[in-house]
């Protein structure tokens, strides 16, 4: 077998039984959310496929269209299930669009602040300290109101709530590696910044980054629910998980529990997974944590 | 109590009878000792000697009982005045520990907690095993700390390690290794951390301390030359193995095992300036490739080439706009200023190697990196050929290829995530010495010509050991094609005969390409075998330059004379 730095990251995280688990199930859902359409048994967003007399039944209901609503159905007879994997696929693209966005952003802003210092490196850090003395719901919350509901105005939300924790980090460790021999034997050859920045402390910055990227997905998801059920997310026509917890609110003091209750679990079982992967390799990644 | 010290001349101190600690790794076990035996008398000191990776710590640490899980002793014996220690449940550890045996360890700034006085420690080592008061505490401490020759202890006792220089927090943990009077102390590699000068000084006390008060003492070393002046026995050890064991004069003069004579032909001492070492071969060299540069306008060899001109460097923290205002108006202190380099004024002919000498703190380090333009000076400059080697303006760049630095630690210096290939041909490529297509064939040379397999290309530096590492950034040094290398500390870190291997490439490098060498070294033989001109460096100034027979024969300034008084050297048999 080929001993690269790779081979051996994957070779010490298969020990890791939970975090394979967790993995494992990250793969599955992120499968299952990019072909949704071919699984679910219905699609939700199709007006024509809902039937009004469907609506809020509970769990193992065989509805109108001949097949069981596994999950029940919510207040306009959708199948929950079909509603939660279409879900998760809208927030998922959400999340990751928004996280990459935020870690170029990020990377781009902290490496380039810590290589050329100085009164650059003041002004921008100081300007994503101050970001980060708020939290980023109320950032986002606030950016959402402006700019109003939609697709690319959520997303723009979440990078400014979210690029602030990427370029600390990578401000951090670039800083650290700035001052490492490598890079001075590579100054000392000289090469231009530019391939010093781009292929030596970049890469090198990379692992805390990639850490703090598993987290921010998650977060992301949970930012992007959290704004969606606070009515300043995503439009009703592309229902997120946080509008489906939303939708399902009222009904949960009236027993029809499922509205709410399973794409919420979706949504926890999602993001603690994510995280357990994220923990996972950040213990890997920094060597301070190695026994 | 009469029994067992009536017993004492007949049983040894301690007896390590076939003693083998494993590690179990991923391909079966790793056998850091395996099968160790030896005995030392009370108050006898034995040196323990081995390259890295011997088992020569881990032997000290399975006395001790320090061994970190999934390490085990699976076999073996380790007898204290008869009593077996393997197999003790760890609170009867705890009741020798630091009593009867205690450990002095390398880093005496990982030993120490930096948020406790040195007078705390002191008193919570001796509450470990006796009930003593505060007041009692605070007088053994300073008693303590004036017997190992700290002065004025009433003071320092209340100090915090960060306080101290590293030799004087290497006698505050030798003083707690004391408190206890134990019978046995192990040092692991003390002095190894530590200045020529100042190593002289603690080797001296603690030769003192131990025979004043009968302790014996193992004293775990890489240098044969260190063990060589403190030990009454010598056992040397190779993988896991103690492969010769005698009294001190007789293995390091007339050594029986094929690995000690290696071991002591690896030493730079005894060898020849000029000369290639005896035992650092080992590896068959290809040529260098063809040098592609112009090499017609450059000086004769033997003129002055690179010239450094009152180089001056200060390191002072820049002082933001708050805080200068509170320097201005008395609040605040103003920043301290750190002269490195003080104004050095120095040449270096073409094709000579100058040895740049001096201790930690000195400025050499400095010095050598203005020379290879990595540092801006803030003052002075620096021409090669004639030619500036940075660029003028606010924020000056390196301009000239010709001059290279090889770093003291190959571990840091390599890119972990880069191939040795494309570490190598990464300088070339962007200078355009070498098209894309020739670059990989190119590469291939220049690690023949550094002793290694020219299929390495392909693999990452975690692949390779500290002499690899050191071999490859050697390869990317030299891949630039330089006429000057900037070497600092190129073979501090690695044993001893692959210090002798990459002394030797040096020589034979330098000899091939006309190279001209700027050697930083704390080391003095290793100067001596390698360089011509030799600069003593002291405070950031130059203190004395010269000859380098001249200079080792007669030195002039009272810093070199005791400099080269502390040299430890090996005892020379009687031919």
């Amino acid at each position: 077998m080929r001993d690269t730095p790779l081979s051996r990251f994957l070779e010490e995280f298969r020990r890791n039984k939970v975090a394979v688990g967790a993995a494992l199930f990250v793969f599955v859902i992120v499968l299952i959310a990019l072909i949704a359409p071919l699984v679910t048994p219905q699609d939700p967003y199709d007006l024509a496929h809902l039937v009004l007399r469907d609506a809020r039944r509970p769990p193992g209901y065989v509805g109108t269209g001949g097949y069981t609503h596994w999950l029940g159905t919510d207040s306009q007879g959708r199948d929950l299930l079909s509603a939660i994997i279409y879900g998760l696929r809208i927030s998922l693209q959400m999340g990751i669009i928004a996280s990459g966005i935020a870690f170029v952003i990020g990377a781009v802003v902290g490496c380039a602040a810590a290589y050329i210092g100085g009164r650059f490196e003041s002004l921008t850090m100081r300007i994503v300290d101050l970001q980060l003395s708020f939290p980023a719901i109320l950032l986002a919350f606030v950016i959402a109101a402006i700019l109003g509901q939609g697709r690319y105005q959520l997303i723009l939300a979440l990078i400014f709530a979210q690029y602030a924790y990427f370029a600390r980090t990578a401000h951090g460790a670039a800083a650290a590696e700035r001052q490492k021999d490598y890079v001075e034997a590579a100054l000392s050859i000289p090469l231009s910044s530019w391939r010093v920045v781009l292929r030596h402390i970049l890469p090198n910055s990379m692992p805390p980054l990639i850490v703090v990227a598993t987290v921010q997905v998650a977060s992301a998801i949970s930012l992007e629910a959290t704004l969606s059920f606070l009515g300043v997310g995503l439009p009703p026509t592309e229902p997120s998980l946080g509008m489906l917890i939303a939708n399902g609110f009222q009904y949960l003091l009236s027993g029809r529990y499922w509205i709410s209750i399973y794409p919420g679990l979706a949504l926890i079982l999602f993001i603690v997974s994510l995280n357990l992967v994220g923990d996972q390799i950040r213990d890997q990644l920094n060597p301070r944590l190695r026994r | 109590m009469t029994e067992t010290t009536s017993n004492m001349v007949a049983t040894p101190l301690l007896e390590v009878t076939n003693l083998k600690t494993w590690f179990p790794s991923g391909r079966g076990e790793l056998k850091a000792v395996d099968g160790v035996s030896f005995s030392i008398a009370p108050g006898e000191v034995l040196g323990l000697v081995g390259e890295s990776g011997s088992g020569k710590s881990i032997t000290g640490f399975s006395i001790i009982g320090l061994i970190d899980e999934p390490g085990r002793i699976v076999e073996g014996s380790i007898r204290l005045e008869g009593r077996e220690l393997v197999g003790l449940p760890s609170h009867g550890l705890r009741a020798i520990r630091g009593k009867t045996i205690s450990m002095v360890f390398q880093d005496p700034m990982m030993t120490l907690n930096p948020v406790l006085s040195i007078g705390t420690q002191i008193k919570l080592a001796l509450e470990a095993h006796e009930n003593i008061s505060a007041t009692d505490a605070r007088q053994r401490a300073i008693k303590a700390l004036a017997q190992v020759r700290i002065s004025d202890p009433e003071t320092k006792v209340d100090f915090f390690p960060h306080q101290f220089s590293g030799g004087m927090r290497q006698r505050v943990a030798i003083a707690i290794a004391l408190l206890h009077r134990p019978k046995l102390i192990i040092c692991d590699e003390p002095t190894t951390a530590l200045d020529v000068s100042i190593q002289a000084e603690i080797l001296a006390e603690m030769k003192e301390l131990v025979s004043e008060l009968g302790t014996a003492l193992i004293w775990i070393s890489h240098d044969l030359a260190i063990v060589s002046s403190i030990a009454d026995r010598v056992a040397v050890m190779k993988s896991g193995n103690i492969v010769e064991i005698g009294p001190a004069l007789g293995v390091l003069t007339k050594p029986q095992h094929d690995y000690t004579k290696a071991l002591l032909d690896a030493l730079p001492s005894r060898a020849k300036p000029g000369e290639l070492l005896l035992r650092g071969s080992g590896i068959t060299d290809a040529a260098p490739p063809p040098r592609k540069s112009a090499t017609a306008n450059l000086p004769p060899l033997g003129g002055p080439y690179l010239v450094i001109d009152h180089a001056v460097k200060r390191f002072e923290k820049p002082v933001g706009l708050l805080h200068g205002l509170a320097i201005k108006s008395g609040l605040s202190q103003p920043v301290t200023v750190v002269q490195a380099v003080d104004g050095v004024s120095i040449s270096l002919k073409r094709g000579e190697v100058l040895g740049l000498v001096g201790e930690s703190g000195s400025g050499k380090s400095t010095l050598g990196r203005i020379a290879a333009g990595i540092t801006v000076p803030t003052a002075g400059t620096i021409r090669l050929n004639g030619q500036p080697v940075m660029s003028a303006g606010r924020s000056p760049k390196k301009i000239t290829t010709r001059i290279q630095t090889i770093f003291q630690d190959p571990f840091a210096s390599l890119n972990g995530r880069m191939r040795i290939g494309d570490i190598i041909a990464e300088g070339p490529l962007a200078h355009r010495l070498v098209s894309r297509a020739e670059a990989p064939e190119y590469v291939k040379q220049w690690l023949a010509a550094v002793g290694l397999d020219p299929t390495f290309a392909n693999r990452f530096p975690h692949q390779f050991s500290g002499g690899q590492r050191q071999r490859i950034a050697i390869a990317r040094a030299l891949a630039m094609q330089p006429d000057v290398i900037v070497c600092d500390e190129p073979v501090a870190s690695l044993d001893v005969s692959i210090q002798a291997q990459i002394i030797n490439l040096l020589i034979r490098l330098r000899a091939e390409l006309d190279l001209s060498l700027i050697f930083i070294s704390h080391d003095l033989s290793v100067v001596r075998r390698l360089c011509d001109r030799v600069a003593i460096m002291y405070q950031g100034r130059l203190v004395e330059e010269g000859e380098a027979g001249a200079i080792y024969a007669d030195p002039q300034h009272a810093y070199t004379k005791r400099l080269l008084a502390a040299v430890p050297v090996l005892p020379q048999a009687a031919e």
